[in-house]
C-alpha cells in the first residue's frame, strides 16, 4: 500500500482479502471493519486470532482469509503473537526466510479478550515492543457465547448477564473499561480508534501506522445486530451515531501524544443512538429512566470538555 | 412416543419454536422434552431443535435422529448438506415446509415421498407482526400436527413469550399470527411405522495421518463455496437508471460481495449476499430496492 493518503470510499484498495460465505451475522458491523483491516493490510500477514466470533470465520476446511490464521484461547493472543514474530524473525536470520517473505504479525480479538481475559499478555506484548498489528473488535460484550456482559459494555446495557430487572431498573451498572487509555499509559509507537461508518478514517490509520516498528492497536467500535438488537441494514447508520453523538471518539496517539481525527461539529444528543437499540430499550418504557439517560450524555459530554473540544 | 426435530437458520426462533411446543403439550397433560443444538456458528446458519411429546415417562435422551416430525422453517435448508432435515425421518412421517409452493410442488422440488404440509408463515409473520420472526407459527404449526389443543397451545404462548417479549402488542400479534397457522393447517393422522430408513447419514471416517487428518486449511478464501445466500429474506435489488455508480454500496458490503460489471455499475454476487440490506440502507440515491426473496428462483435468473 503506498503511503498517499486516501480521500473518499472510491480510492479504498480493490482488492478484497476476506471472501464471503462466512458465518457472521447479516451486517455484522465487526466483519464489515475487518474487510477494510485486510485490504490496508494486504495479503502478507498471519493473524494471531483469539476465541470469539471471528474464530468462526474459519470453519474447517473453510477459510474467508487469503492469509495465514492461527486460533489462540482467549487470554493469550498477544503471546501467540509473540511466537509467531520470534518464529519468522528466527528463520530469516538463519537465512530460512527471504525477508521479501516475511509477514506481518496481526492479532485480532473481541472485547472479552482485549478488556478483560487477555489484558496482562496484551499488557507484556506492547511492553515488550512487539512488532504487530491488534485488531479488537469492540461488540460491548461477550459476543460468541450469548452476549454476557465484559469489561467494554456500557453503563445502562441489557447483556445476557445484566438484564434490567425490578432491583436494577438500569442493566448494567459499571462504566465501560477505557481500554484506550490503558494502552495508551504503556506509550506505544501507535494508538488509535476507528469506526466501520469511518472507513477512510480507518484506512489512514493503517498508513501512519505502517511506519512504526512496535504495536500498532487498533479498536474498532461495532454494531452487533443480534446483540444489541437492532436491523441488519442500520449496522452503519449505528456505527456513525455513536460517532457522531461523541460517544465513540475517532482519535490516534503516537508515542502517547493523543489527537482527535474527526470531531463532529454539532453532537448529536445520545439518546438518537441509545433508541435505536433493544439492549437499551428498558431506559425509554416502560418509563423513561431520566437519571441514568442524563448520566450516560454527562459521560460524554464530560469526555469532550476535558478535551477542550465543547465548551 | 411422537419425535419433531425443527430445522431453522439463527434467529428464526427454532428454539423457541420447540419449547413452545414442549410447554403446550404439557399443559395439555402430555410428558414433553425439548431442546436445541447450535453448531459453532451465529445469526442465519442452521440450528435444529427436538421436542419429545408422550403419554408414558420419556426415557430417551439426546438428538432425535429419527423422527416422526420434521419442520422446516427455512425453506433452502432442504438442499442444504449442513443440514439435511429429511435424515432419518421415519417411513409415513410428515414433513412440514415453509414455503409458498403447493405440498405437491414441494414434493417434486425436493424429492420428497413423505406427506408434506406447507405454508408460507414467512409472509404470515410479515403480514401479521411485521418481522420474519417465526418461532410461534412453527410452534402453532407443529401443536396441530401433533394433535394439542389451541387453548393449551395459546396458554404456552403466553408463558414462553412474556419472557421474550416485553411489549403486550407484540405478544398479541404473534399469537394471533399463530393462532391463523394453527387453524390454516388441515389435521392428519400420522403413521409411522417402526421402520427406519436406511441410514444415510452416517459415514466412516478412515484413520489417517496427522498431514491429512489435522484441521489445517490450506486452500485460502474458499468460503464463497458455502454460499450464504440462501440466508437471505430480502435480496438487494439495483436499478442502473438511478445509480450514480458512487460507490457506496460497493464500500459498505460488510461482506464484500458487490462487484463492478462492464459498464461500470455494481451487482451483488447472490450465492453470497447474506441480505443484510446495508447496500439499500446507505445508497444516497436508493437506488436499490428490497425485494422479498424467492428462493425459487434460478441461479441464471440471478446474474
Ligand atoms: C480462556 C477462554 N475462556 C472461555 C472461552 C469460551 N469463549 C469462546 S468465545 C467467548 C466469547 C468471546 O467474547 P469476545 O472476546 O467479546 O468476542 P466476541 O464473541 O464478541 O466476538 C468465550 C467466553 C475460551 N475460548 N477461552
Ligand atoms: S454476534 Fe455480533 S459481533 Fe458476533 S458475528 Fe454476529 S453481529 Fe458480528
Ligand atoms: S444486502 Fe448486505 S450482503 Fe447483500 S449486497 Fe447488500 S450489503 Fe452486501
Ligand atoms: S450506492 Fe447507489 S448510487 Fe451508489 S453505486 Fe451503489 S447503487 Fe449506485
Amino acid at each position: 500500500m503506498d503511503s498517499e493518503n486516501i480521500r473518499s470510499i472510491k480510492e479504498l484498495p480493490s482488492e478484497e482479502n476476506m471472501q464471503p460465505g462466512t458465518a457472521a451475522c447479516a451486517g455484522c458491523g465487526g466483519l464489515l471493519t475487518l474487510r477494510y483491516c485486510l485490504k490496508a493490510l494486504g495479503e502478507n500477514i498471519v493473524i494471531v486470532n483469539a476465541a470469539g466470533c471471528f474464530t468462526l470465520l474459519t470453519i474447517y476446511p473453510f477459510s474467508p482469509f487469503r492469509n495465514s490464521w492461527l486460533y489462540t484461547a482467549m487470554a493469550c493472543a498477544p503471546a501467540g503473537a509473540q511466537g509467531v514474530r520470534d518464529a519468522l524473525d528466527i528463520l530469516i536470520k538463519k537465512g530460512k526466510l527471504d525477508p521479501e517473505e516475511n509477514l506481518k504479525v496481526v492479532v485480532l480479538a473481541g472485547d472479552g479478550s482485549a478488556y478483560d481475559m487477555a489484558l496482562s499478555s496484551t499488557s507484556g506484548a506492547i511492553y515488550r515492543n512487539l512488532d504487530f498489528y491488534y485488531i479488537c473488535y469492540d461488540n460491548e460484550a461477550y459476543g460468541n457465547t450469548g452476549f454476557q456482559h465484559s469489561g467494554a459494555s456500557p453503563f445502562g446495557s441489557r447483556t445476557g448477564t445484566t438484564p434490567p430487572g425490578e432491583k436494577v431498573p438500569v442493566g448494567s451498572q459499571l462504566q465501560k473499561k477505557n481500554l484506550f487509555d490503558i494502552w495508551n499509559s504503556h506509550k506505544p509507537p501507535y494508538l488509535a480508534t476507528v469506526s466501520p461508518a469511518y472507513p477512510v478514517d480507518l484506512m489512514n490509520k493503517f498508513k501512519k501506522a505502517e511506519q512504526f516498528k512496535g504495536p500498532k492497536l487498533f479498536i474498532s467500535h461495532i454494531p452487533c445486530p443480534p446483540g444489541w438488537g437492532f436491523d441488519p441494514s442500520q449496522s452503519v447508520k449505528l456505527a456513525k451515531l455513536s460517532v457522531e453523538t461523541g460517544l465513540w471518539p475517532l482519535k490516534e496517539s503516537i508515542h502517547g501524544e493523543v489527537e482527535h481525527t474527526f470531531v463532529p461539529k454539532k453532537f448529536k444528543p445520545v439518546e438518537d443512538y441509545l433508541k435505536k437499540q433493544e439492549r437499551f430499550s428498558h431506559l425509554f418504557k416502560p418509563e423513561r429512566q431520566e437519571e441514568a439517560l442524563k448520566s450516560i450524555q454527562e459521560m460524554v459530554d464530560d469526555y469532550w470538555r476535558k478535551n477542550k473540544l465543547l465548551p | 412416543m411422537l419425535r419433531l426435530r425443527f430445522h431453522g437458520r439463527g434467529g428464526q426462533g427454532a428454539k423457541v419454536a420447540s419449547r413452545v411446543l414442549g410447554s403446550a403439550a404439557f399443559l395439555d397433560g402430555y410428558n414433553a422434552q425439548d431442546f436445541p443444538l447450535y453448531g459453532a456458528e451465529r445469526r442465519g446458519a442452521p440450528i435444529t431443535a427436538f421436542t419429545r411429546i408422550s403419554r408414558d415417562d420419556i426415557l430417551e435422551r439426546g438428538l432425535v435422529s429419527q423422527p416422526d416430525v420434521v419442520v422446516v422453517m427455512d425453506e433452502t435448508l432442504l438442499s442444504d448438506p449442513q443440514s439435511t432435515p429429511l435424515s432419518g425421518l421415519k417411513k409415513g412421517g410428515v414433513v412440514f415446509v415453509n414455503t409458498p409452493l403447493t405440498p405437491l410442488e414441494t414434493k417434486e422440488e425436493y424429492g420428497i415421498e413423505d406427506h408434506v404440509i406447507t405454508l408460507d408463515i414467512t409472509k404470515i409473520s410479515l403480514d401479521m407482526i411485521g418481522k420474519p420472526v417465526l418461532s410461534s407459527l412453527a410452534a402453532a404449526v407443529a401443536a396441530k400436527v401433533a394433535g394439542i389443543g389451541e387453548k393449551a397451545l395459546r396458554d404456552a404462548l403466553e408463558k414462553e413469550l412474556s419472557g421474550i417479549i416485553s411489549e403486550r402488542e407484540l405478544l398479541d400479534r404473534n399469537t394471533e399470527a399463530a393462532i391463523y397457522c394453527y387453524n390454516a393447517v388441515v389435521p392428519i393422522s400420522i403413521e409411522t411405522t417402526e421402520k427406519f430408513r436406511e441410514k444415510e447419514n452416517v459415514i466412516s471416517i478412515p484413520f489417517e495421518t496427522a498431514l491429512v487428518s489435522s484441521p489445517s486449511i490450506l486452500s485460502k478464501g474458499n468460503t464463497p463455496l458455502r454460499r450464504t445466500g440462501n440466508w437471505r429474506i430480502f435480496r438487494p435489488v439495483w436499478d442502473y437508471d438511478a445509480c450514480t455508480k458512487c460507490m457506496t454500496c460497493v464500500a459498505r458490503c460488510p461482506e464484500g460481495c458487490i462487484q463492478l460489471n462492464e459498464d461500470g455499475y455494481p451487482y451483488t454476487d447472490y450465492a453470497n449476499c447474506k441480505g443484510c440490506l446495508i447496500c439499500a440502507e446507505e445508497c444516497p440515491v436508493g437506488a436499490i430496492s428490497k425485494v422479498r426473496e424467492s428462493h425459487s428462483q434460478t441461479e441464471e435468473e440471478d446474474q
